[in-house]
């Protein structure tokens, strides 16, 4: 990331990437850097703005009660999307040796927080690569340069390549991704084929999960790789898509976003108090939780697995977003403990404030320990107004008796 | 997931460290910090190592930053007033204190040099909407003293921290301007 006066913007990357040159096919740009961490993404997560983050980046930077934003273009969105496995193998191939030491490194981050990352099974392209993906990892980190573990792949034309056309396909197409946009589930379309799977809602043809919130945009930085490191085939299909729509590519979609917004800040105001502080749903990625939660009751891992009412009636069953070993049988239970309405009730009472009706309560949290986390405010972190007839007041709670309360509460029901 | 349900006593960090506003300046920050290196574990946490990368290549022309002594979450930087300005010549000290938890919460900036100027209190404190709600990730400390250097050469009078200052821009710059070289040449030099 050039440390200049702005936040990274797509265009300023199209130049780096054209000032390197063709030749420059590695990572040596900082095209596939993470804006957060500033160093090379790791498990990638693909907003619907098209903007990347590491998955433990962007889930650390998301607002515990309110949208989070985009890092990068501050577009809001609710939901945490889950790590975009195609990238995540597209860097492991170009870099083993970085992939690896990152790996390294946020797997001891991991340790300490005691909280871990999705583990991704190679099964990207089944037949003729999950042989050498597995060797390329054994080999990853010892003494093998990337070039030589390049040379196991088996296309013929692309022997000098570490990606091969089928690493970047469209599961709905099956040609080279053109203009890609990645859905929360984490798998990447053309952008010109996504209208076909709307219905009502965006459904991935790959995993089955409705994608929540507004039209994904594309994901440029995958679109400038792709262009840079194919670039015959990536101005053949360009053609073919602009001729198949003669209406050229979906610029409609940004407007949809545009218009999205408004109704999403409406809504936000009303429900803030159904609100689920600091816990997402596992199924979906939405996070806070927007009305009803279930918790599991079986679950041993520190982050819990918890669902939304909605996900919870599905009859779609996905893993957790942090590895849990959470099944099926598993028990649920509806739990309000970090609900915000009923937190702030809890409040009220431990003040023994007096309410007059009209005013702005403002909550600060302060919870020390969450501090090396990320996740959790310092001091003076979140400060939201929430509109309740109540009087002025200023609340300070510290986070560990919140805790308390939301366990009493458990054992209680 | 939930996030809300985090051991809470890991690292007895002094909660001061993200007092709104940082107030006095110095005082405020040292104690509450976790020294680089202290981590526990053989490695640097990842904020230790996001202030490191930028620390590496922190190359901002006119301003200048680096950690204040073997404490990596506090650094002091220097601007240099902006040419055209009536701060023009002037050098500034900045006191940075970083979050442990940087980059999702802002650093906390202070001006150790007076300076007269609407948007710089009595006690260094700074209005940047980008140290505030404004604040991204995204944004790295270099960034953040470029924006600091603009407001310093392009004041913001309708959101101001001095109020007399602010009027005192709107109705009568010649005087504000004077003053400001004035306190430049006493405080800045």
């Amino acid at each position: 990331m050039a440390s200049d006066g702005h936040p990274p913007e797509p265009g300023k990357e199209e130049v780096a990437t054209t000032a390197s040159g063709p030749g420059a096919r590695d990572l040596d740009d900082p095209q596939f850097m993470c804006c957060v961490c500033l160093d090379i993404l790791y498990k990638p997560v693909v907003i619907s703005c098209g903007h990347m983050s590491c998955f433990w980046c962007v889930h650390k930077a998301m607002h515990i009660f309110q949208e989070s934003h985009c890092a990068v273009c501050r577009q809001p969105f609710k939901h945490f999307p889950s790590i975009c496995q195609l990238m995540h193998h597209l860097l492991r191939k170009l870099d083993p040796a970085d992939y690896k030491r990152r790996e390294e490194e946020v797997l001891e981050e991991e340790k300490r927080i005691e909280m871990y990352s999705p583990q991704i099974i190679e099964f990207l392209n089944s037949k003729n690569n999950v042989g050498n993906d597995a060797d390329n990892r054994n080999e990853d980190s010892k003494t093998r340069p990337p070039q030589e573990v390049s040379l196991n792949g088996s296309v013929v034309d692309d022997h000098s390549k570490k990606i091969k056309l089928e690493d970047v396909s469209c599961p709905l197409c099956k040609e080279m991704l053109y203009q890609p946009a990645v859905l929360n589930c984490g798998h990447v379309y053309c952008v010109s084929c996504l209208p076909s799977l709307t219905e009502e809602a965006l459904k991935c043809d790959v995993c089955g999960s409705l994608h929540p919130g507004c039209f994904p945009n594309v994901c440029l930085d995958l679109d400038h790789f792709l262009e840079e490191y194919f670039p015959a085939e990536y101005e053949s299909r360009g053609q073919k898509v602009q001729s198949k729509k003669g209406q050229c590519n979906r610029e409609g979609s940004s407007s949809g976003t545009s218009s999205a917004k408004g109704s999403s800040r409406a809504q936000h105001d009303d429900d803030l108090l159904n609100i689920h502080i600091g816990v997402g749903c596992d199924s979906c990625g939405e996070y806070p939780i927007h009305g009803k939660r279930y918790k599991c009751k079986d679950c041993t891992e520190l982050i819990g697995f918890d669902l939304c009412g909605a996900c919870y009636e599905s009859s779609l069953k996905l893993p957790g977003r942090f590895n849990q070993q959470h099944t099926p049988d598993h028990r649920m239970e509806l739990d309000n403990s970090a609900l915000l309405g009923r937190v702030h009730q809890d409040l009220l009472m431990m003040e023994g404030g007096v309410i007059a009706p009209g005013a702005m309560v403002q909550i600060v949290f302060e919870n020390q320990g969450m501090g090396d986390n990320g996740e959790g405010p310092g001091e003076a972190a979140i400060q939201e107004p929430v509109d309740v007839p109540g009087a002025m007041l200023h609340i300070a709670v510290d986070g560990q008796e919140m805790e308390d309360n939301g366990q009493e509460d458990d054992q209680e029901a | 997931m939930s996030s809300s349900s985090f051991p809470t006593s890991r690292f007895p960090f002094a909660a001061g460290a993200g007092a709104p506003g940082g107030g006095g300046g110095g005082g405020g920050g040292g104690s509450s910090v976790r020294p680089w290196g202290s981590s526990g574990g053989t490695s640097v946490s990842s904020s230790g190592k996001r202030i490191q990368k930028e620390l590496l290549d922190l190359n901002a022309s006119d301003c200048s930053a680096g950690p204040k002594g073997d404490n990596l979450y506090h650094w002091l930087s220097t601007i240099i007033g902006p040419q055209g300005s009536p701060y023009e010549g002037g050098i500034f000290f900045l006191d940075i204190v970083f979050p442990p938890d940087y980059p999702f919460k802002p650093p906390m900036v202070t001006f150790k040099t007076r300076i007269y100027h609407c948007n710089v209190d009595s006690a260094g404190k700074v209005h940047l909407d980008i140290l505030k709600d404004g604040w991204s990730p995204a944004f790295t400390i270099s960034k953040v003293l470029l924006a600091i250097k603009d407001i310093i050469g392009n004041p913001d009078p309708y959101t101001p921290l001095v109020m007399s200052i602010s009027r005192q821009y709107l109705t009568d710059r010649t005087k504000h301007d004077e003053i400001a070289a004035e306190w430049t040449m006493r405080f800045a030099r």
